[in-house]
């Protein structure tokens, strides 16, 4: 028996056929999560399946068809897609807030607009992931937002994550508010130990 | 000095604008998921321009709309072409040849009947040396082989090569990593360093054009148990190695196996695959749960 040629699939282009959001739509929530995963990915060049993913998103628990969703929303990154996204922040479930941190990270003109109300959120761990996000998001103002955050912010664990930020992306300027933090929480030593290994690294010392 | 800057400094050929440049960088990544950075800009730059000149387009923007509104996408297929390179030879990173016939092949005949199928996917394929070097490490060093029926596809989306690979007639650099006896077993000399492949293992592989970021292609590659994607997603983004990875996923079979190129890890990409080791080489396995 040994080897055996396969069906010929030759090189032929192969063809799009016509995008039915009626049909995927079933399809997203099909008792198959090979189905699920195929109408995951086909809607990922559908702008206006945006809350459909969203919609899944929400349910979804195979992690193939949750990795298929996000990557739709990247290819369809919008304010619209960050809108969506935002509420995931918010959930109990670890890897799916990783992913929705993740996917965020990579559409940085669509995040900015939310930086502000999302850094000023009454809950502090929805700010920890702000700061999260933030942090890795390939934007000029960047520094500067982490910088209000050491400044401002009242949360020790926020201002901790900031602090992480800057060490990779600090500047001079950030360094007033890095001085002053430790004075803003003497009970927690870390802190201390933290600003002063972040500014060294800003000197280059 | 940029990227674009660089390129129009060719003398002879049409200018090209920095927005041009970017607005063909975005169509081309969009349509193929390959970027490209500065590094390669004399690369690109030197490529286009001999299109356009092979084209008989006076500006970028005539070329251009050649690429992009052609119905046949006949245009956009000779550049994918000349912007992929194919850098191959025989039982390059054999160590993962091995895992195959001691790890992987084994694993998967365990929960096979004799006479079933086991599929065996390189993509890509380039001009054929990966596919055909997993064609030849099996018959020489899988003691079950002749229990199942084995199919070995090399996929590429470069039709170029894939047109050399179906030849199977490769120069010395190609076969270096070949003992005589295999050379002698497998190969004809067909002229001055050039050597064939014989017909009967050529006609065991078969060669087809997939684009792995286009969901369309990888919908046609399905139950596949091994898939060598080596060195490829690499050259990806990360947009388009999640997708490129996500579409590797629904090709394999519960089970099945990828393996990377020496200096690439799945988990930078992707928590969906399991890491396995296999002697001195780790690669991806994809859950046997009904996911």
């Amino acid at each position: 028996m040994a080897l055996r040629k396969p069906a010929a699939l030759g090189d032929t282009q192969v063809m799009a056929s016509t995008i039915d959001l009626a049909t995927l739509s079933l399809e997203l929530a099909s008792l198959e999560a090979s189905a699920r995963r195929g109408a995951a990915r086909t809607l990922g060049a559908v702008p206006e399946a945006v809350p459909l993913l969203c919609d899944r998103l929400a349910v979804e628990s195979a992690l193939s068809v949750r990795s298929a969703i996000v990557t739709s929303l990247i290819r369809l990154k919008s304010e619209r897609v960050v809108e969506g996204l935002l509420p995931f922040l918010r959930s109990e479930d670890t890897g799916l807030r990783n992913a929705v941190i993740e996917a965020l990270q990579e559409m940085p003109s669509e995040v900015e607009p939310f930086v502000a109300e999302l850094l000023a959120d009454a809950d502090s761990d929805v700010r920890i992931f702000a700061v999260n996000i933030v942090s890795l998001l390939p934007h000029p103002s960047t520094p500067l937002w982490l910088t209000q955050v050491v400044a401002e912010d009242e949360h020790v664990n926020v201002c901790a994550a900031a602090v992480e930020g800057l060490a990779e992306i600090g500047t001079e300027h950030a360094i007033p508010a890095l001085e002053a933090l430790p004075g803003r929480f003497p009970d927690v030593p870390f802190i201390a130990f933290a600003v002063s290994a972040v500014i060294r690294r800003i000197r280059g010392l | 000095m940029p990227l674009s800057s660089a390129m129009t400094m060719r003398q002879g050929h049409p200018p090209i604008s920095e927005e041009e440049y970017n607005i063909f960088f975005e169509f081309f990544y969009r349509r193929t998921g390959i970027l490209f950075n500065d590094k390669k800009g004399y690369f690109v730059e030197k490529r286009l321009h001999d299109r356009m000149e092979k084209t008989g387009s006076t500006s970028f923007r005539r070329y251009f709309d050649l690429v992009r509104f052609q119905a046949s996408g006949e245009e956009l297929q000779c550049l994918v072409n000349i912007m992929t390179v194919n850098e191959t030879y025989f039982f390059r990173e054999d160590y993962q040849f091995n895992a195959l016939v001691q790890g992987m092949l084994p694993e998967i005949a365990r929960s096979r009947k004799i006479g079933d199928t086991l599929r065996i996917w390189s993509m890509p394929c380039s001009t054929g040396e990966e596919p055909y070097s997993v064609a030849i490490q099996i018959i020489e060093n899988w003691s079950r082989a002749d229990d199942f029926a084995i199919e070995i596809r090399g996929s590429d989306i470069d039709t170029r090569v894939l047109n050399e690979a179906r030849q199977g007639i490769y120069g010395e650099r190609s076969l270096h990593r070949l003992t005589p006896a295999l050379r002698a077993k497998y190969f004809q000399s067909v002229g001055p360093d050039r050597f064939q492949l014989r017909e009967e293992l050529r006609e065991s592989v078969d060669f087809s054009i997939a684009n792995i970021v286009d969901p369309l292609h990888t919908t046609r590659y399905r139950a596949v148990d091994v898939i060598f994607c080596r060195n490829l997603l690499i050259y990806f983004d990360d947009v388009s190695r999640r997708l490129a990875v996500e579409a590797l996923y629904d090709c394999l079979s519960p089970g099945g196996f990828i393996c990377l190129g020496h200096s690439e890890s799945m988990s930078r990409i992707s928590s969906m695959f399991q890491p396995r080791k296999f002697g001195d080489t780790i690669v991806y396995q994809k859950p046997l749960g009904n996911d």
